[in-house]
């Protein structure tokens, strides 16, 4: 890892942080295609395992870039990449914030919002094809993906972390009975 | 009532970033600012609620910085911001270490890996959330259908399907807004 990587780094998120319709979500998958299959910075099975982290842990799931940037270059790509992440969006919102009337501006929000939004959920979709692509979409895989998708939309006062840990344990028990490799 | 000064705005920030495991960040949000520290009435939250998230960018840091400059200006938005991200920063960098401390036994992998998949369970359910919302509407169950297949199937960048596809489906948005009144 060279200081012209981390640069480039930089460059290929400040663009995706002006893209996250809907949050981070909407990033996964360009994330993927970009840092693990087009210039190969990390591996698909380091990047499975940050993206576990990244939802395991507190926080939006756009930690997944400041997990990357570290992964790649330490602190300094922690601070980094998290910046490149928050700053130009945030500094967008601040500004629209700023200039709109929040109460006469009802009907252009309705607008831009009914708009994105189907975009942000396709690109959602796009990103867990591509998780799901780098996990191998082998039965076991699916089989957790689809039972903790259940769970949490039958019981909606389940918590999320319950979930994805109990996602792991499941994985793990599967694995001492070695019904996983 | 006096506005909060922005020593208590990071605090308060801080403990909703250091508490947020799994997602339901927008919940503590409105817990703090509304129901407890009455700072943010409910109209004024679902108002920053929905530009916080039609613009890009993490909804609920769009969300905590919207209230910032709102309760104390720029420097209010720079504490929240702050006091939000403190926690989640560290505790993605100290989970991942640990696990890289860990990635000797594959027990730990394993662990890791159900995780990962449970998570991607979460978001298929807001993946299926998002296209629930949109089910009467063909013309964004399309937007959607485009973005997830371009990006997520084809492995098109992202940057030029959403230039493309954000002025189409935020004009079909208008059209169907006036349409409906």
């Amino acid at each position: 890892m060279d200081e012209d990587d981390l640069l480039a780094l930089i460059l290929v998120l400040l663009p995706l942080s002006l893209l996250s319709i809907g949050g981070g979500t909407a990033i996964i998958a360009e994330l993927e295609g970009e840092i693990v299959r087009a210039r190969q910075w990390i591996t698909p099975h380091d990047f499975l395992q940050l993206f576990a982290v990244s939802r395991a842990a507190p926080g939006p799931g756009v930690m997944l870039a400041t997990l990357i940037g570290w992964k790649m270059a330490g602190w300094e790509g922690a601070v980094l990449a998290t910046l490149a992440l928050f700053l130009p969006s945030s500094l967008l919102f601040y500004g629209v914030y700023r200039a709109s009337n929040q109460h006469r501006a009802k009907r252009w929000h309705r607008v831009l919002r009914e708009g994105l939004a189907p975009i942000g959920t396709g690109l959602m979709i796009a990103g867990v094809l591509a998780i799901m692509r780098i996990s191998g979409g082998g039965g076991v895989s699916i089989g957790i993906t689809l039972a903790a998708a259940a769970v949490l939309y039958h019981y909606s006062n389940v918590p999320p972390l319950a979930v994805i840990l109990g996602g792991g344990c499941l994985h793990y028990g599967l694995w001492l009975v070695d019904f996983v490799v | 009532m006096a506005a909060p000064t922005a020593a208590s705005l990071f605090f308060t920030c801080f403990k909703i970033g250091s508490l947020s495991f799994g997602g339901g960040l927008s919940g503590w949000i409105h817990r703090e600012f509304v129901e407890r520290h009455g700072w943010i009435d409910d109209e004024d939250f679902a108002a920053q609620l929905a530009l916080a998230q039609m613009l890009p960018g993490a909804n609920v840091v769009n969300l905590v910085i919207g209230f910032g400059e709102r309760l104390r200006g720029p420097v209010g938005a720079l504490a929240c911001l702050g006091g939000f991200l403190l926690t989640p920063f560290f505790a993605v960098i100290g989970l991942a270490s640990v696990m890289d401390l860990l990635a000797h036994s594959r027990g730990v992998e394993v662990m890791l890996e159900g995780v990962a998949f449970a998570a991607i369970g979460m978001l298929v359910v807001m993946c299926g959330k998002g296209v629930m919302r949109s089910r009467r509407n063909a013309e964004a169950l399309l937007v959607t259908a485009g973005a997830a297949v371009a990006v997520g199937i084809l492995g098109w960048s992202m940057l030029p399907v959403v230039l493309v596809l954000a002025p189409v489906s935020v004009a079909l948005a208008a059209r169907r807004v006036r349409r409906d009144g």
